[in-house]
Order: structure tokens, then sequence, then C-alpha cells
């Protein structure tokens, strides 16, 4: 290493007086800190299943994810592929065909996600262009077995079902006037 | 010969379950109060099983018991097969072995045997109470302990065990002389290395040594948290940086077999720095202090010193988040710098004591204890601040790459704005 | 000669062949021999054990002894050297256990806390650090037969000869034993047996031994302590030499003290 770099700042540790030598003020300052908070403790613990943790915003939390539905009742994807492209941890899996429906060519006949390689990074979600792949507020996700976490269609059309009125699509949000936040609950 | 077999195997049944179970509900006690003290609860779930009944989390210690044993056993293929066997089952026997001589209570009065057995003395509540070497029998097998470190971090065939086993073995084998030296104080003044005789003395004058030589208190205790690699001596393990020293590589019952043993370690350790600095089973105007003893009494003793000993224990868990951890060679300079020369001073000044100190109070119409006490702390003190000036224990952070010269340049210009 | 001289000096002869064949330098077969060879010699010993005095002490004896000379052989019979280090820990517990049983409890204590706790630990510690395989011509040269084998002959003969001496001694001054007009080894025998069978119950060694340290054997004492001291000395000039080496080379190589500063901005 090059010692005369003028960028090196050279720091020297402060010189200790007799009493800071002694070890006697760290000795009572830690022994002092630790007893009170041993005495007077307050827990910050979140008694995780019992309790639940209050989620600020539950639009924009990144949970599981869930496929959105039209008010017919019909998946909203239009199969790009947009959504699988963007992921980079390659967790979405679609297999599109023909659409039954006049209003567009493609539907996904498959649509999975291997929620375990899910990064919960919401690219997908921003890539959309149909509002159609969004993630939750789900948080607590687990399973007993590495296909039980694969996410079909069906499942993920089920979050949907479940979390609709809690979450709405952003075409049905409300952006309330005073904080700019986007609020739950049906326009 | 029977009752004297029965008598021990007694004694030896009640200390080694009192042991083991003190051992699984100490480690719940640790975990409690080093959640609380880090502001958060602690375990607080498991309770009867099958139930939803939590009992504050009192399971705890039977399951994680549970786990230790049916996890599944292996043994991984680098590891030298004999060696990595052996060391836990060293290290957990010499650390139960080492209860053979610390005494769990005072006397029992009287007889509970049959009078036919022909047992009338008192029952001295120590496994082997005619062991005349208690003391070095503490050292011997405290100094068998290291084995079991250096065994396990050398068979483990890994560099962080290796580590491990190389900063224990040093730091365990430099600790042991301040160890030594704090307690030939007390040995001296109580004039025996049995530590039941060693009690009796405080009892009878009435001032623990911890009043009388507090130098010696303070230089075995600085050893006693040292040699049971209790934080801020943990350097052997080490979580954050060696990932758990010469245990890295052990799991399930063998690494049980380490984490009990050095919670022996720790429990001697409190029960040594009781007995031989708090007076052991004595207080005063509860416990009387004479040779007989009633059965009030005899049960108070035994309160009174476990009431103590958890005390300490109390202190060794709360001191764990008091203090950060040292660095290797603050560490050792600490040892050979600080708490060997502090050591040899505590044995100077109760050999010039006991010649010469209680005659000057005594002629001088001094309680020759309160003389000493005063004595002892003014020696304490000074001892303290002379040592601090001349080599700082913990202030010296200055990166030091060999004994000799001072590494970090002191007549270097600062440049400005530095430290900012 | 009786019969049992003559299985004694069997065991002895079987001994000293099988160690020979133990000694890490052979093929397995020859070593595989050679312990078999031992465990004859240690039968042929046990055969003679006399049947006298109370079982539980003499069991507790001859249990410990057999453990200690098994830690023994194989202790000089281990090719790797750390191996040799825990057998000789072993041997060292299982000494410390008889001068226990013959009532000496210092000498058993400190001879854990000197020889098993510091000295064999240091060692470990050495072997572990530089060749814990065992290929240096240092740890090897111990193994030499030719130089061993007759060293320990020599060690073995002058101890074998000093308990002779003292047990005849004992023989002497003690005449309650109706055994000894018999034999000599019967008579020897009853004497071991006799003082194994009844442990003395220690008085107050410590100060006794303390008292005598510093009263009768005050010399030597104080000669070990000047030894102590000067070896303590010695150690310190070497390392203080070896410092100042080091720091000297290490300022000539490196770019001075200034390293070590910026390793600590």
């Amino acid at each position: 290493m090059k010692n005369d770099n003028s960028k090196v700042q050279w720091v020297a540790p402060p010189k200790l007086g007799l009493l800071g030598k002694s070890y006697l003020m760290l000795f009572l300052h830690g022994l002092v800190t630790a007893m009170r908070h041993l005495l007077f403790h307050k827990s910050i613990t979140l008694q995780s299943p019992d309790e639940r943790h209050a989620i600020a915003d539950p639009v924009h939390y990144r949970g599981v994810h869930r496929l959105n539905k039209d008010e017919q009742g019909r998946v909203k994807c239009v199969a790009c592929f947009l959504c699988a492209t963007a992921c980079p941890a390659h967790c979405i899996d679609i297999v599109a065909e023909e659409s039954p429906w006049p209003d567009r060519e493609k539907y996904p006949k498959v649509f999975n996600i291997d929620e375990l390689r899910c990064i919960f990074c919401g690219m997908c979600e921003q890539a959309c262009p149909v509002e159609a792949i969004e993630l939750t507020s789900f948080y607590d996700l687990t399973g007993a077995s590495r296909e039980e976490m694969i996410f079909d269609k069906e499942k993920l059309l089920s979050v949907f079902d479940q979390t609709k009125d809690r979450e709405p699509m952003p075409s049905k949000r409300v952006i309330s006037a005073t904080t700019g936040v986007a609020a739950g609950g049906q326009a | 010969m029977l009752p004297i077999a029965l008598d021990a195997l007694i004694k030896i049944a009640v200390v080694i379950g009192g042991l083991m179970t003190a051992a699984a509900y100490l480690v719940l006690a640790e975990r409690w109060i080093a959640a609380w003290i880090q502001d958060r609860e602690g375990p607080n779930r498991v309770g009867v099983p099958l139930t939803k009944i939590r009992l504050f989390g009192l399971g705890q210690p039977l399951a994680d018991g549970v786990k230790f044993i049916f996890k599944a056993e292996y043994t991984p293929g680098h590891v030298d097969k004999g060696l990595y066997f052996l060391a836990p089952v060293m290290i957990f026997a010499s650390a139960l072995a080492v209860f053979a001589v610390i005494p769990f209570g005072g006397l029992l009065p009287g007889n509970i045997f049959p009078a036919s057995w022909g047992v009338s003395e008192p029952i001295n509540l120590v496994i082997a109470p005619r062991l005349d070497v208690g003391m070095i029998y503490v050292f011997a097998m405290g100094s068998i302990a290291i084995y079991g470190v250096v065994l396990g971090g050398w068979a483990s065939n890994n560099k962080y065990s290796f580590l491990g086993g190389l900063r224990s073995s040093a730091q365990l084998i430099a600790y042991e002389l301040p160890m030594g030296l704090g307690i030939l104080g007390v040995v001296l003044s109580a004039g025996s290395l049995r530590l039941d005789t060693i009690m009796q003395q405080q009892a009878q004058t009435g001032a623990w040594n911890a009043f009388v030589q507090p130098l010696g208190m303070v230089v075995f205790c600085v050893a006693a948290f040292a040699e049971a690699t209790r934080l801020p001596f943990d350097l052997p393990e080490a979580e954050q940086e060696l990932i758990g020293g010469y245990h890295t590589e052990y799991f399930g019952i063998k690494l049980m077999m380490y984490l009990v043993g050095e919670y022996l370690h720790m429990i001697t350790a409190a029960f040594l720095i009781v007995i031989l600095f708090f007076g052991g089973w004595h207080f005063w105007g509860l416990t009387g202090s004479s040779d007989t003893v009633t059965w009030t009494q005899a049960i108070l003793r035994i309160i009174v010193l476990n009431v103590k000993v958890l005390g300490m224990i109390f202190f060794f868990m709360v001191a764990r988040w008091s203090w950060a951890r040292f660095r290797y060679d603050q560490l050792m300079s600490l040892a050979w710098l600080v708490m060997l020369p502090m050591g040899m001073v505590n044995i100077a000044y109760v050999a010039v004591w006991q010649e010469y100190g209680e005659q000057l109070a005594t002629q001088a119409g001094l309680p020759p204890q309160i003389a000493m006490a005063v004595c002892g702390w003014a020696v304490l003190v000074a001892t303290w601040f002379v040592g601090a000036s001349m080599a700082p224990p913990a202030g010296d952070n200055r990166p030091r790459r060999t004994p000799l010269e001072p590494s970090f340049p002191m007549n270097l210009e600062i440049p400005e704005g530095a430290g900012r | 000669m009786n019969p049992s001289q003559g299985v004694l000096a069997v065991g002895t002869v079987l001994a000293a062949a099988g160690l020979w064949l133990l000694l890490p330098r052979g093929n397995e077969r020859g070593r595989m021999l050679g312990g078999v060879l031992v465990i004859a010699a240690l039968g042929c010993y046990g055969a003679q054990i006399p049947a006298v005095g109370d079982w539980f002490a003499k069991g507790m004896f001859h249990a410990i002894a057999l453990v200690t000379v098994v830690g023994a052989v194989a202790t000089i019979s281990f090719r790797s050297p750390v191996y040799c280090a825990i057998w000789f820990g072993l041997t060292l517990s299982g000494t410390a256990g008889l001068f226990l049983l013959a009532g000496a409890e210092f000498l058993a204590i400190s001879t854990i806390v000197v020889y098993a706790g510091a000295i064999l630990v240091t060692f470990l510690f050495v072997l572990m650090l530089s060749e814990p395989e065992g290929y240096t011509t240092y740890d090897r040269r111990s193994w030499e037969a030719m130089i061993a084998a007759p060293t320990g002959a020599v060690l073995v003969g002058i101890l074998t000869m000093t308990i002779a001496a003292s047990i005849s001694m004992a023989a002497q001054t003690d005449t309650t034993h109706a055994s000894l007009e018999k034999s000599p080894s019967a008579a020897k025998n009853a004497i071991a047996a006799d003082a194994v069978a009844t442990p003395t119950v220690p008085p107050p060694t410590i100060s006794e031994l303390g008292a005598q340290l510093f009263t009768r054997y005050l010399i030597s004492v104080e000669a070990a302590g000047v030894l102590l001291f000067a070896a303590l000395v010695g150690a310190a000039a070497l390392v203080t030499q070896g410092g100042v080496g080091r720091s000297r080379t290490a300022a000539a190589t490196s770019s001075g003290p200034r390293e070590g500063a910026a390793h600590a901005s």
C-alpha cells in the first residue's frame, strides 16, 4: 500500500485519561445499560401467529401474487409473456392458447408461478399491460412440499377472490385527497 | 463400607440430577435474560405437550433436549474419527467430575441412616469429603477440560474449529495462573485447601474474603470468567468470527455434551467464587457459624449457598450483554500484564497482613477484620490505578504487529479534518 | 526357579518381543502379532495375581494398573504422535489413580495438573501446529528400536531393582506375616496385597507435606526453584531475541511501520 497517498486520512485514537484507562467507566456503563433494559424492559416482539403485522399500505405491499379477473369473471391475462420476460428469477411459466373470447387473441391455458423461486421484486406487476398480475399483502405463505408451492392459475385466481375487497385493482382505486395514498375499498 | 458407598451414591445422584436439571433450566433462564435485555420476549411457547397450555415456555428445555437427542447422527467425512468422539466426552466428564469436591451445602446433623449401620458423624454435603486437596483437584479437572476443546478443534479438520481450539488452549492456560494466584490468598488465610474449611473460616470470622481481599476477588472473578469462556472472554467460540469455534462441526448429542459442559463450567465458576470469596453458606445472623448444626440451620445453609450461586450465575448472564468481547491481544495482555501482577500483589498483601498487620491492628485497638477490609480496598484501588496507568487493558486500540515496536506511527502528522 | 517365577519370566520375554514388533515401523501383520504377544504377556502377569485381600480395593488396583500398562504400550506403538500423546495422557491418569489408591493425594492430583494439564497440552499444541503425521526426523528418532529398547531396558531395570530392594527391606522389618517363610515370591505377593488391601486413611497430608518440603527438603526445593527460574530467564531471552530479529526483518522487508497504521484507518 502506498503510504504517501494524499487521499488517505490518518485517524488517531483519542488519548485516554487515567479513568478511561482503568476500564471502570466502561464497566459501570455496560452493567447499568444491561440492567436498565432488564429491569424496565418493554418488549417489542410481535407474537406472530397470534398477532398479525399491521401492514401500513396493503396495496403496495409485495406478497403472494394474484391473477386479476374482469367484470365477467374471466382472467384478465392476455398471455403476452411480458411478465415472464421481465421476471429476473424466471419463476413464471405460461402456456398460451387461442382465446375463446372475441376481445383478445390469446389467453393463458397454464399460468404457473414458482413461489419459492420468486424474489418478490414486483417487476411482473409493472410489466403487465392489462393489470392482470399483481402482488398482494399475503406474506406468510407456507407449504409442505415444493410442488405445493408452485401456484397454478386456479390458485392465483382464488387469491384474487380473497383479496379483491381489501386491495382493489389499480383502475378501481380511490386516491385519498389528503394523504395521496391509495385507500382500500371499492370505488 | 456399605453406608459410605451408599452415602456417596446418594450424593452423586442428587448432584448429577440437580446439575443436569439446573443446566437445562439455566439455558432457559439465560435465553430469557438475554431476550429481556434486548427488549424481546424470550422462549414463551413450549408448555404441556399436545395441549395449548404454555406455562411461560417452561417446557423449552425438554423440547431442546429431545431435539438434540433425536437429531440424525452422522460423522462428517473429513474428521479424525477417534478424537472427534473423544473430545466432547472429555469436556463433559471433566466438567462433571469437578463436583466431587464442591460442597452444595454445609453439614447435615445427626444420623439419617439406621443406627445399625454405625454412622454417627454429621454428614458433609460434598461427594468426597475426605479429599484433602480439593482446590487442586478443581484445577486438575479444569486442565483436563482443555483437552476437549483442543482435540475437538483439531479433530474437526476445519480452520475455524482449529483457530478456536488454538485460541482457547492459549487462553485457558494463560488464565489458570491468575486464577491460582487469586486462590492462593484465600488458601493462605484459611490455612487449608479444603473448600468446606475455607467456608468455615469465613463463617467464623464473619468477614467474607470479598471484603478483606477484594483484589484477590477481582483477579479470581476475571480469571473464572475467562476459564468458563463466557463473554467478554468467549474468544474460543466467538460466533461472529469463528462460527462457534471448536464445536463448529458438532451437532446433536455431541454438541449438547459440549454446551452442557460449558454450562457446568459456569456453574463451577459461580460455586467457586461464592465459596472462596462470598462466604459460602454463611450469612450473618441466619445460618450460625459453628461446627454443629440444627436441622433449621442446615437447610438454611443449603438455601443460602444456592441462592448466592444463582445470584452469581445471574451476574454471569447479565455480564454477557454488558461488555464487548476483548480482542485477542487485549485478552493476553490482560492476563499476563495486568492480572498476573495483581495476583502477586494480592498474595504479598495477604502474607504481610497475616504476619504483621493483625498484630498491629490489635495493638492499635482496631477490630482486625475491619482494618483488613480497609487495607484490602486501599490495595485494590492503588493496584488498579497503577496497573491502568502502566498497561491499559482496554484503552489501547492501536494495531500491534510486534510486541516490541509501537506499530502505530506516534510522530505521524495528522492532516486537517482527520477523524471527522 | 519356581513355576511362578518361570511364568513371570516367560511373560517378560513375551512382552519384550511383542513391544519390539509393535513399534511403528514394521508391517501390519507383524504389529498384530506383537499385539497378541503383549496380550499373552499381560495374561502371564495376570495369572500370578495373588487372590487374597479385599476384592474391591484389589480389583480397583488391578483395573487401574491394566489401564496404565495398556496406555503405555499404546503410547509407544501408535503411528500418529497426537494419538501417542492422548494415550500418554491416559497412562498419566492411570498413574495418578494408582497414587490415589496408595493414599498419596497430593502426588496424584499434581501429576494430573502438571503433566496431563500443562505439559501434555503444550505438547499437543506443538504437535498439532507442526507435524501431526509424525514424519519429521526428531519424531522418528525416538522410535529407533536400537536406541529406545536399551534405554527402556535400563530404566525398567533400575526401577525393578529399587522396588525389589524396598520390598525386601519391608519384608525384613515386617515379621507378622506367616507366609514369609514359604517362598520369596509369595512373600512379595503377600506384602503387595497387604499394601493394596489396607489403604491408609491419610492424615492431613498437605500440611505435613508442606512442612517436610520447607524443613527437611528445603535445599531441594530451593535448587528446583533456581533451576526453574533459570529456565524462565532463558525462555524470556529466547523470545526477546526472536522478537527483535523478526521486527528488524519486518522493518527491512515492508515499507515501515506506517503500514500498520494504514490498516487501522
